[in-house]
C-alpha cells in the first residue's frame, strides 16, 4: 500500500474508537484487529427498499413507515445502533410522535447509569489512563472480547508522559478468561459468580475493615489483600471494568462497590475507574438523550414531557409485555435484525444485516464510518471521534430518514 | 420589508442612549437607520415600553460532557420539572440543568438572544459543538479551557518563548472553534492529577514545575498579542476557600497589566475574619478592580436552593464533595487537558456561609463602581439556574426588596455584613449595560448588544413594571435577528442562533510539535482533533467569525 496516499481514519465498531487505521487502495488496514477487519468488511447484502417484502423507492418506505408510526398508539423505537446524527433525528422522532425509545441489550450501561444517578462516579478518559496509570486492576472477564487493543492502547502503549516503566497489571476474575496478550503481575481467581463478593472483600480491606472471611471460605483474601496494598501504594491506579462482564443482576451491586473503593482509595492518592460503558456509540446515544431529554435511556414522550424509568420503558420487556403496538428499529454499526415481533416494524438497517423475516417497512441505510462519515463518541465518553466514509456509497444515513420522516409525522400532540 | 417599533424608551448605552422615547426601525434583521417619518410596512406600538438589546449572558454552564453528567446527577430536578412539547417547542426537562432545547426556550423567554459556555475541555469541543447545535435560538460561543493542559505546561516548563504560546493559543482556540479562552485553577487540575490537593498561585505544578502566576502571565499576554476581543477569562486557584481573596488580587497582579476577566469572584473574595473564620472581602476586590481598568469580573451570585455545581476544578470538587446535597458527586480527570467535577448544592438562607456567599455577591454588585466591568451571572447553575436573574435584578435595583430579603437571612450574617448599608440602586440604563453592551464589548461582538444602525436585531421590549423581578421575568416581546422569537415569555419561533467564534493567526510551525504530542502521547491522533469547517456545517453550526486586532506582538 502507498504509505503517501493513505488516510487515517476511525473505527466505529467498539467502543476504542481507535483513529489510527488506514484507507488505501486495497481497504482498511486494522491493525490487526479482527472486529475492525469484520466491521471494514460489512457486504452490502441488499441496499433495496422494501415495504411488505416487495421492493420499494425510499419515499414510499418512509410514507408507509411514517403511516405506522402515526397509527400507533405507543410507538417503540429501539436497537439504536447509530452515530451521533442519527441518535438526534431519533431522539426528536420519539418527542413528536410520544414514543418509547431505548436502546438494545442495554442492561449493563443502565446499571452503570443507576449508580451513577445515585451515587455519583470517579471517572478518566483513556489519555489519563495510558499516560499517567501505574497500577492497573482489570475487573472481571477479558475486556478485550469486545474491546480487543484496549491493552495495546492504554496498557503497552510504548511513549506515555508519565510514567517511566509499564503500569502493574492485575487481573481479578475468572482465571480461564484473564487478559492475554499482557504480563499479569497478579491474577486474583474469582470466578464470575463470585465477583460480589470477592469485591466487597476488596472494598472492606481498603476500608480498613476485615474481610468476610467466615462466610466465604473460598474467596482467596491473602490475594485480594495483595491486590489492596498495590491500589493503596499505586501513585495513579486505574480499574478497568465492562458491567457486561459482572454477574447477571449484580451490575450495579459490583459497579457500586467499585465506586467504593475508588472513594476510599482517593482519600490518600489518586485512583480512577474506566467503565467501559458499551459499544457501538452507546455512549453518544446516552449523551444525545442527556442533553435533549435530560435522562440517559429508558425514556418515554407518551405524556408529552420526557419520563425515564428503567423498568417500565426497558424495550426488551415492552415487546413482550404488549405495551407498545410498533417497533422502530435500527442498527447500523451492529447491523443486527429486529427481534421478531407481532407488531408493526419498521427496520433501518445496515446494508448487511440479515432480516429473519420480513418487516413491515425494510430500509436500508449506510454504516456511519464506512459508506458515509460521522460523529461517535468512544467509551469513555468525552471525546468524539470524526469518522468518514472508508468505500463508495450512496446509502442514506439514519439521520437522513429520520428527518425525512419527521414531517410526515403531523404536529406534536 | 421595514418594521416600526414606535414610541418605546430605549435603553442603549452602547450608543448614549439612556430612556429616550425613540422608534425602533427593523429590515432584514437588522437595525436600519430611521427612513423618516412614517415609512414602514408594518408598525408595532411601543408606548409604554421599556427597549433594550437582546440580553447576553457571559457565562454560564450550558452545554458539554460536565453539563450532560451534571443532569445525570440531578435525577430529582429532571423528574419534578417537566417541559411538555408544544406545537412549535421540543420536550424536556430540569432546571438547574435543563435539557438543550428547554434553555433556549427559556433563555428567549427571559429576553435573552446569547449565552456563552464557559468551561469547554479542548477534547471535548466536538462533542460541546454537536450539544450547541440543539440548544435553539441564542446566539451561543464557548471558551476553551487551558492552563491544565500538559502540551502549554510543558512550553512553559521548557521557557518556550512567548510567540510560541501564542500559536499554539490560536491553533488551539481555531482546533476547537472558541470564542475566548479560560484558565480553571491554573494548573490546579494538572496538580490533582499527580495528587496534590491545593494549589498557590506561586506554587509549583508537580512534573513541570510552573507556577499558576506563569500561566496566568503567559495567557493574558497571549491573547492580547493575538489580538482576541475577550480578555483571558479565570477561575482563580483556591476557589470557595476561607482567605482566598490573597489569591484573587494576586491573579490580578500576574496580569501585569494586560486585560484579565475574573469570573465568578464571589467564590473568590472571601476572608477568614470572625468567629467562624469566614468572612467577607468584598470591599478589598472592590477596591482592587475599581483601581485597576484592565480587570473586569463577573459576580457568580448565589440565589438560595437546589442546584449542582459544574467545574473544571477537580480540586476544588473534589474537596467540596463534604458539601454534597444530596450526597452524591462526579470527579473525572479528562485527556490530559482537564477534567470536570459535579456537585450537587443547597444554598440555604439559615446557613451561615451561605447566607454570607449570598451578601458578598450583591457586595460586589454595587461597590464596583463601573458596571462596564462587572457582568450579570450566578455562574449558571453553580451559583443558581440562570431562571434567577429576574430576582437578582430586583435585588439590585430596590433597596427595599433587599434590606427586606436580607432581613431573612442567618441572623450571624446579618450582623457582619455591610450590605444594609449600601444605599445604591442599579438603573435600568446600568441594567443594559451590564447585561447588553458591556457583555458585547468585552466579547468583541461589534454588532451585538446595541440598537445603533447596522445591529442585529436582537431587541427585548419590556412592560415597564416596578417589580423589576416580574418586570424580568417575561418581557413583552423578544426579537432574534428581526423576527419575533417570544411573546410575554413564550416560545414564538425557533431558529437557530449563531455560533461565535474567532480565529487568530498563527505561525504553522507549531503543529509539527503538536502533531508529535497528540500521535505520541495522546489516544485521538492530530488530524482528528480539531472540527473541521464541513463537520460544523454538516451539523447545522452557523459561524460567526468575529476580527481579532493583534495589539504590539513582540
Amino acid at each position: 500500500m502507498n504509505e503517501a496516499s493513505a488516510r487515517g481514519i476511525a473505527c466505529p465498531f467498539c467502543g476504542l474508537a481507535c483513529d489510527d487505521l488506514l484507507v488505501g487502495p486495497i481497504g482498511v488496514e486494522t491493525r490487526g484487529c479482527a472486529k475492525a477487519a469484520a466491521g471494514f468488511a460489512a457486504q452490502i447484502l441488499s441496499r433495496e427498499h422494501r415495504v411488505g417484502g416487495e421492493r420499494a423507492t425510499l419515499d414510499q418506505a418512509i410514507e408507509v413507515a411514517a403511516g405506522i408510526l402515526r397509527g400507533a398508539r405507543l410507538p417503540l423505537i429501539s436497537g439504536l445502533s447509530v452515530d451521533l446524527a442519527g441518535a438526534q433525528a431519533l431522539v426528536a422522532l420519539a418527542d413528536r410522535c410520544g414514543a418509547v425509545i431505548d436502546r438494545w441489550q442495554s442492561v449493563p450501561q443502565v446499571d452503570t447509569q443507576g449508580v451513577v444517578q445515585r451515587a455519583g462516579a470517579l471517572t478518566a478518559t483513556f489519555g489519563e489512563i495510558a499516560n499517567r496509570a501505574d497500577v492497573v486492576l482489570i475487573v472481571g472477564s477479558d475486556p478485550a472480547r469486545d474491546y480487543p487493543r484496549l491493552c495495546e492502547r492504554l496498557v503497552a502503549n510504548k511513549t506515555p508522559l508519565y510514567r517511566k516503566e509499564p503500569p502493574s497489571i492485575v487481573h481479578i476474575g475468572p482465571p480461564g478468561a484473564a487478559p492475554s496478550g499482557v504480563p499479569l503481575v497478579a491474577q486474583v481467581p474469582v470466578e464470575t459468580p463470585r465477583l460480589l463478593d470477592a469485591l466487597r472483600a476488596l472494598s472492606a480491606l481498603l476500608d480498613g475493615r476485615r474481610a468476610a472471611g467466615g462466610t466465604a471460605p473460598d474467596l482467596p483474601l491473602a490475594p485480594i489483600g495483595d491486590l489492596a496494598g498495590r491500589l493503596h501504594d499505586a501513585r495513579y491506579g486505574a480499574i478497568i471494568w465492562d458491567a457486561a462482564n459482572f454477574p447477571a443482576g449484580e451490575g450495579g451491586l459490583c459497579t457500586a462497590i467499585l465506586l467504593h473503593v475508588l472513594r476510599s482509595l482517593n482519600r490518600k492518592t489518586r485512583c480512577v475507574g474506566l467503565p467501559l460503558g458499551g459499544t457501538g456509540n452507546s455512549q453518544g446515544v446516552a449523551q444525545v438523550m442527556l442533553w435533549q431529554a435530560g435522562w440517559p435511556s429508558r425514556l418515554c414522550f407518551a405524556g408529552g414531557a420526557p419520563e425515564h424509568d428503567p423498568w417500565r420503558f426497558h424495550a426488551e420487556r415492552l415487546l413482550t409485555s404488549g405495551e407498545v403496538d410498533a417497533l422502530l428499529w435500527v442498527s447500523t454499526f451492529a447491523a443486527a435484525p429486529p427481534p421478531v415481533a407481532t407488531m408493526p416494524t419498521i427496520a433501518v438497517v445496515a446494508p448487511n444485516a440479515v432480516l429473519r423475516a420480513a418487516p413491515a417497512v425494510e430500509i436500508r441505510v449506510g454504516i456511519p464510518g464506512l459508506d458515509h462519515g460521522g460523529t461517535i463518541l468512544r467509551a469513555d465518553t468525552v471525546i468524539a471521534v470524526p469518522l468518514s466514509a472508508a468505500r463508495a456509497s450512496d446509502l442514506p444515513s439514519v439521520a437522513s430518514v429520520a428527518s425525512a420522516l419527521l414531517p410526515r409525522l403531523g404536529a406534536a400532540a | 420589508m421595514i418594521t416600526r417599533l414606535t414610541g418605546g424608551r430605549l435603553f442603549d448605552p452602547a450608543n448614549g442612549v439612556n430612556g429616550e422615547i425613540r422608534d425602533l426601525c427593523i429590515d432584514g434583521g437588522r437595525i436600519v437607520a430611521d427612513p423618516g417619518r412614517g415609512k414602514a410596512d408594518q408598525t408595532v406600538d411601543m408606548r409604554g415600553r421599556v427597549v433594550m438589546a437582546g440580553g447576553i449572558d457571559i457565562h454560564s454552564h450550558v452545554a458539554g460532557g460536565k453539563v450532560n453528567l451534571a443532569r445525570l446527577l440531578m435525577t430529582e430536578d429532571h423528574r419534578d420539572v417537566l417541559a411538555p412539547h408544544a406545537a412549535l417547542t421540543r420536550a424536556g426537562s430540569g432546571t438547574a440543568t435543563p435539557s438543550s432545547f428547554v434553555t433556549g426556550y427559556r433563555y428567549a423567554g427571559m429576553g435573552y438572544t446569547a449565552a456563552f459556555e464557559p468551561a469547554m475541555v479542548p477534547s471535548n469541543a466536538r462533542s460541546t459543538h454537536l450539544e450547541m447545535a440543539d440548544l435553539p435560538i441564542i446566539d451561543k460561543g464557548t471558551y476553551v479551557m487551558l492552563g491544565n493542559d500538559e502540551f502549554l505546561l510543558d512550553l512553559l516548563a521548557r521557557g518556550a518563548e512567548q510567540e510560541r504560546i501564542n500559536d499554539y493559543v490560536a491553533w488551539m482556540m481555531r482546533a476547537t472553534a472558541a470564542l475566548g479562552v479560560k484558565t480553571v485553577n491554573p494548573g490546579g487540575i494538572s496538580a490533582f492529577k499527580f495528587n496534590e490537593r491545593g494549589l498557590e498561585i506561586d506554587g509549583s505544578v508537580p512534573h513541570h514545575r510552573v507556577a499558576p502566576r506563569r500561566v496566568i502571565q503567559a495567557l493574558t499576554r497571549a491573547l492580547s498579542e493575538l489580538g482576541v476581543p475577550h480578555p483571558l477569562h479565570v477561575h482563580c486557584n483556591n476557589l470557595g476557600v476561607p482567605g482566598n481573596i490573597d489569591t484573587t488580587l494576586a491573579t490580578i497582579a500576574a496580569a501585569e497589566g494586560f486585560p484579565i476577566h475574573l469570573t465568578h469572584v464571589q467564590f473568590h473574595s472571601y476572608g477568614t475574619e470572625g468567629d467562624r473564620h469566614f468572612s467577607s472581602a468584598a470591599a478589598r476586590l472592590a477596591e482592587a478592580v475599581n483601581s485597576n481598568p484592565n480587570v473586569t469580573i463577573d459576580v457568580g451570585q448565589i440565589m438560595f436552593g437546589q442546584t449542582v455545581t459544574a467545574s473544571g476544578d477537580t480540586m476544588a470538587q473534589y474537596r467540596n464533595r463534604a458539601f454534597a446535597s444530596p450526597d452524591k458527586w462526579i470527579v473525572m480527570d479528562i485527556e490530559c487537558d482537564g477534567g470536570c467535577g459535579l456537585v450537587p448544592f443547597r444554598y440555604r438562607d439559615t446557613n451561615f456561609v451561605n447566607a454570607l456567599q449570598w451578601t458578598i455577591g450583591l457586595e460586589l454588585f454595587l461597590l464596583i463602581n463601573d458596571p462596564w466591568r462587572v457582568f450579570l451571572t450566578t455562574d449558571h447553575p453553580n451559583g443558581a439556574p440562570f431562571t434567577a436573574y429576574p430576582t437578582l435584578i430586583r435585588l439590585l435595583m430596590d433597596r427595599d426588596f433587599r434590606n427586606a430579603s436580607l432581613g431573612e437571612i442567618h441572623p450571624a450574617a446579618q450582623q457582619v455584613t455591610t450590605l444594609g448599608s449600601i444605599a445604591r440602586e442599579y438603573t435600568l440604563h446600568e441594567i443594559a449595560i451590564m447585561t447588553r453592551a458591556a457583555p458585547a464589548r468585552i466579547l468583541g461582538l461589534a454588532d451585538r448588544g446595541h440598537l445603533g444602525a447596522g445591529a442585529a436585531a436582537d431587541i427585548t421590549v419590556y412592560k415597564d413594571d416596578a417589580d423589576r423581578a416580574r418586570m424580568f421575568t417575561a418581557p413583552d416581546h423578544l426579537f432574534k435577528d428581526g423576527a419575533e422569537v417570544a411573546r410575554n415569555g413564550a416560545v414564538v419561533a425557533t431558529p437557530n442562533g449563531r455560533t461565535h467564534v474567532v480565529r487568530p493567526d498563527y505561525d504553522r510551525g507549531i503543529e509539527r510539535p503538536l502533531k508529535k504530542f497528540f500521535d505520541d502521547h495522546m489516544t485521538l491522533r492530530f488530524e482528528h482533533f480539531a472540527l473541521s469547517e464541513s463537520e460544523l456545517a454538516d451539523a447545522g453550526i452557523d459561524l460567526s467569525v468575529h476580527p481579532c486586532r493583534p495589539r504590539g506582538g513582540a
